[in-house]
């Protein structure tokens, strides 16, 4: 089978090739942010940097309160995980296991987050935010303050709304043995210890694939910050990478090394939990 | 505790805990998207400008809506970023999918190398793209010139802008149609590759009469998503051209954001996000209905 193992050669060629093609603009990132600024502006282009330089990132974390970016933008990542996957999971299990009147209609309300782009519902989700009552200074009635806009509670609270994570949640519960509701039922146990006892802690796979695709939404969420924040205080990583872009200038070394900074958490928890990344794309793609 | 009757009760009882349970995700739900439907449609009959209060103008900004040209181009952008990053990203994804679909322990560094892209933010990855494109430092230029073309103005130049920002959106989700119609493969069964084989059938063939039919449900359902998360195109356009140059690469969701948050034109921008909203329902509606036709592949 000679002919078999010559065409194996050729893919690898071909894939490999492919690789480095579909990474270039990666790679492209990484050696810009270790080019000194005179190599990125003169008129010779060099792939590799011929001077490697780490000013880039020292000069770009100066720039502005990155400490504080980083912090936000981790804080309303870690919070809208966890508020979302105990909220949708608990939903998921009282809509897979229960019985109650109007269930079926409930779900399909809810399934109409689904269908719609986000976008849709921008506008009138910041005007909620902005006159939340009782909140920044609002009365009851919601007049007076600024609501919720700056603060973390309007950054993550809409976050949290997951139709997705609910539906997904419901699927997988529907997978699991009723014997295991039968033999809680007996010991005595009721709805919520079911749900805490034994559904909880055997939803590790699913709560990590939601959890890994919230957090890599939310971490790199753009629109709802720049909507939602005016403060420096409050920006989020990603709005704060726009500081190195003014009007005809950009900062092109520095811009490259904050990227850089910014990409790798989420690099870095894709290559240790590709296969709850794999499986969530997946079970997402064939529901 | 343990009086276990042995009579099983012939209606089961209603789960008052379930209303519990469910309440904290369906509030977040009803105040952040249902609610914010009735606004939004409720604020598109009103000329809100966040400063006064809202008054009652009938139909007057939908009418406005096909007189404003800025609105009517990002129609026309948003269609043609849809029809051009979605069909490519499609194919692109496919046969990275089949080129894939094999035996060897390099597959997990392709495929790892292939969905790279769609982790990183759409911020970064935009702004790597606009160097990349840049007319005096970029790579695009530095190699054209090296190969002695002359040098273009990529995202300044009004032809070209949108093609650029299509590019861009097609190499960094391609990875994701890849991962998805790997799965739909994955689920086909080989006894029907081995039949064809039987049969005499070649690569093309099967590809053809049974890969192409048994992926229907996977392209039908990267289709839908696809579609509406094209039309909500945003971050990438802000980014990289801020809708210009000449509102050439304007989009409907940027025309929202600039009417409503740049302008404060809320009841306007309401109106144009209702359209949003119609336009979304509209085409997943065709494309179901569209879609569905064919759909029962009989295989046993």
């Amino acid at each position: 089978m000679k002919k078999k193992k010559v065409n194996h050669i050729l893919w690898i060629i071909f894939m490999s090739a492919l690789t480095v093609f579909m990474l270039i603009p990666i790679i492209m990132m990484i050696t810009t942010a270790v080019k000194p600024i005179e190599e990125i502006r003169s008129a010779v282009f060099h792939l590799l940097p011929q001077n490697f330089t780490l000013n880039n990132f020292t000069d770009a974390m100066r720039a502005g309160t990155w400490n504080i970016f980083f912090r936000n933008s981790l804080f309303i990542t870690l919070a809208a995980v966890v508020f979302s996957l105990l909220f949708n999971s608990i939903a998921g299990y009282a809509f897979a296991r229960l019985t109650f009147r109007g269930s079926k209609v409930l779900f399909m309300f809810l399934l109409i987050g689904l269908m719609m782009p986000p976008q849709v519902t921008m506008l009138p989700t910041f005007l909620i935010m902005a006159k939340f009552p009782m909140m920044g200074g609002n009365s009851l009635f919601g007049a007076g303050g600024t609501g919720m806009i700056n603060t973390y509670a309007g950054l993550v609270i809409p976050l949290v709304a997951g139709s997705f994570g609910v539906f997904l949640c419901k699927q997988f519960y529907e997978n699991f043995p009723r014997s295991l509701d039968e033999a809680a039922e007996i010991d005595g146990t009721n709805k919520w210890q079911t749900y805490f006892i034994i559904y909880l802690p055997n939803s590790k796979a699913i709560l990590a694939t939601l959890g890994l695709l919230k957090g890599v939404s939310v971490w790199n969420d753009y629109l709802w910050p720049l909507v939602m924040t005016n403060s420096e205080d409050m920006k989020t990583v990603q709005l704060a990478l726009t500081m190195f872009k003014t009007d005809g200038y950009i900062q092109w070394g520095q811009m490259m090394a904050a990227s850089v900074l910014v990409v790798m958490p989420m690099i870095l928890l894709f290559l240790c939990a590709q296969k709850y990344f794999v499986q969530g794309i997946v079970t997402s793609g064939l529901k | 505790m343990a009086k276990t009757s042995n009579t099983v009760p012939k209606v089961r009882k209603n789960d008052n805990c379930a209303y519990i349970m469910i309440l904290p995700a369906y509030l977040v739900f009803t105040i952040f998207i249902l609610v914010p439907i009735g606004i939004v449609i409720y604020y598109s009959v009103t000329n809100f400008n966040l400063y006064s209060a809202p008054e009652f103008v009938g139909m007057k900004n939908y009418l406005t809506m096909f007189r404003d040209a800025d609105f009517l181009i990002s129609v026309k952008n948003t269609l043609l970023y849809t029809l051009c990053t979605l069909f490519p990203q499609l194919f692109l994804g496919l046969m990275l999918a089949v080129m894939l679909y094999r035996k060897s322990k390099l597959i997990p560094i392709f495929r790892t190398a292939f969905y790279l892209p769609n982790v990183m933010s759409m911020v970064c990855m935009s702004m790597v793209w606009l160097w990349i494109y840049d007319p005096t430092f970029g790579l695009l230029n530095s190699v054209l010139k090296y190969f002695g073309f002359s040098v273009k103005q990529w995202l300044q130049d009004p032809k070209m802008a949108m093609f650029c920002v299509v590019f861009m959106s097609i190499w960094k989700s391609c990875g994701y149609s890849m991962v998805i119609f790997l799965s739909g493969l994955t689920s086909i069964p080989d006894s029907l590759y081995e039949a064809a084989s039987l049969d005499g059938a070649g690569g093309l063939k099967k590809f053809l009469y049974i890969t192409w039919p048994m992926l229907r449900p996977t392209t039908f359902f990267l289709l839908v998503t696809g579609i509406v998360n094209s039309f909500s195109v945003f971050e990438q356009i802000n980014i990289m051209t801020a809708g210009g140059p000449l509102n050439k690469t304007t989009t409907i969701v940027h025309q929202i954001y600039r009417r409503g948050f740049l302008e404060f034109k809320m009841g306007y921008a309401s109106a144009l996000s209702v359209m949003l909203l119609l336009f979304s329902i509209l085409i997943t509606v065709l494309v179901f209905r569209f879609g569905s036709r064919g759909q029962d592949v009989d295989v046993s």
